[in-house]
């Protein structure tokens, strides 16, 4: 469903992705980790063209990303994408928060998008503040909404950049439950994040990234229990130990 | 201080007529600019090409010189080549340039000041450059504008004063000539202009506070 093929991007002079080779299948859930600067964020917004890759490969459901013919409002329809900082727009209601691309996207009717996303607020538990604004909600909240925006779209894939990273610690858990359900579901995803719980619960498969590399991936219980690579294992021992 | 006298019946009409010559002239000007203002501003902030080069040039050349220059040239050089217009009609064009292109500067503030993370949420939603513009960054930005803007707008108030330099009938260049009809009437029809500019402008600046406490 996302294949990499020798992804290369630079910044200028800095090497951010070192020959990305990656395959996400469709159901799978696949959690990437690394120290901060390990390009992790950046392969996946690579994913919806957020960033634009240097050389290589990059398709998504078979249409190739980066390839100038493609129309990419077309590709990031059929991906959500939830951010550290959720990102709601605060001049629009939790409810027109979720409305507006299906309706300006999808050219759904505004009463049919306004049912589907009541649909989404339900299933992420805050469907009595649909007419709430964004500022009036914890952080917690605001991260659900940007779930429910997510699927309102009905997306075949959705990307997590560090979702509970800006988050207070009690409001992780109702953050992860929501993306635990999801996961069952069976919706495609790939989770860019530093909850090590997680990764170890929910994901298929973990990515372990490091200086612009994928240094390491395997199944979650083999990827905690017996890390093969040192580098892997010395991240490990430091988000572990605490 | 001749103040009866000053404030005669005719006197206080004629400061009125052209109280409302300033009035017609600024609002048009307010509403012009603001248009010019948000097309030019857009246009950078949004790097069209060429376009958004033309748009540098026009504001920083409209910018650094003087409103009085414009308002000769629209009056006075504009018709050597053909184009003539009416004196409030220069005025409003000289208006509209100058401080269209001092508000162009405010647009895109107010525009660049949206956090990149509203444009991402909308562009990976699959809407358009131009959608998440109009339906995400632009009501924001607009929001911020707001106190400049009407900072601005006050200016531009003021600033139609200057056309009493081409002779246009507005507020000031009656009080001129009002003040040159009585031996004492200089500092009573002064007094009563200030008051009536200050008002004028006072109501705007409570009416931009409603604004942004409605929008806050």
């Amino acid at each position: 469903m996302i294949d990499f093929h020798k992804v290369e991007k630079h910044y200028g002079h800095f090497h951010v992705l070192k020959s990305i080779d990656l395959h996400v299948d469709e159901g799978e859930v696949v959690v990437v980790v690394g120290p901060s600067g390990s390009g992790k964020s950046t392969m996946l917004r690579c994913i919806n063209r957020l960033e634009t890759i240097t050389s290589g490969g990059l398709t998504v459901n078979g249409v190739a990303v980066n390839d100038k013919k493609t129309d990419i409002n077309k590709v990031r329809r059929d991906i959500g994408m939830v951010f550290q900082h959720f990102n709601l727009y605060p001049h629009k209601k939790v409810i027109d928060n979720i409305t507006l691309a299906p309706v300006k996207v999808l050219g759904v009717s505004k009463t049919e998008a306004e049912k589907t996303a009541m649909y989404y607020l339900e299933k992420v538990g805050i469907a009595d503040k649909a007419q709430a604004y964004p500022s009036q909600l914890s952080g917690g909240q605001q991260q659900r909404v940007a779930i429910a925006r997510g699927l309102a779209m009905k997306p075949k894939i959705m990307l997590f950049d560090e979702p509970t990273s800006a988050l207070d610690p009690e409001m992780v858990g109702e953050v992860l439950d929501v993306m635990r359900t999801l996961a069952k579901e069976g919706m495609t995803m790939v989770v860019v994040t530093h909850e090590m719980g997680f990764a170890r619960e929910v994901a298929d498969r973990v990515i372990f990234m490091d200086q612009g590399q994928i240094v390491e991936e395997a199944a979650p219980e083999q990827f905690f229990a017996s890390p093969r690579e040192e580098r892997t294992r010395t991240f490990l021992s430091r988000v572990l130990s605490h | 201080m001749d103040f009866a006298g000053a404030y005669s019946a005719d006197n206080l009409k004629f400061l009125l007529d052209g109280l409302y010559v300033t009035l017609i002239v600024a609002f048009t000007a307010i509403i012009l600019s603001f248009l010019l203002g948000c097309i030019i501003g857009v246009v950078r902030y949004a790097k069209v090409p060429v376009l958004s080069q033309i748009s540098f040039v026009f504001v920083e050349l409209i910018r650094n010189l003087p409103l009085l220059l414009i308002i000769f040239f629209m009056r006075f050089a504009l018709p050597e080549v053909g184009i003539k217009l009416g004196l409030m009609t220069a005025a409003i064009a000289a208006l509209t340039i100058f401080e269209g292109a001092m508000i162009s500067e405010i647009v895109r503030g107010g525009l660049t000041s949206v956090d990149k993370g509203q444009i991402e949420a909308g562009r990976s939603s699959g809407l358009t450059g131009v959608q998440t513009l109009w339906h995400i960054v632009l009501p924001q930005g607009l929001r911020r504008m707001v106190p400049p803007l009407v900072s601005q707008f006050i200016s531009l108030l003021k600033d139609t004063s200057l056309a009493v330099i081409i002779s246009l009938a507005e507020l000031m260049h009656n009080a001129g000539i009002i003040i040159g009809h009585g031996y004492n009437y200089t500092i009573p029809t002064l007094l009563l202009v200030a008051l009536i500019y200050f008002t004028v402008n006072y109501l705007l600046s409570v009416l931009s506070k409603r604004l942004e406490t409605k929008n806050a």
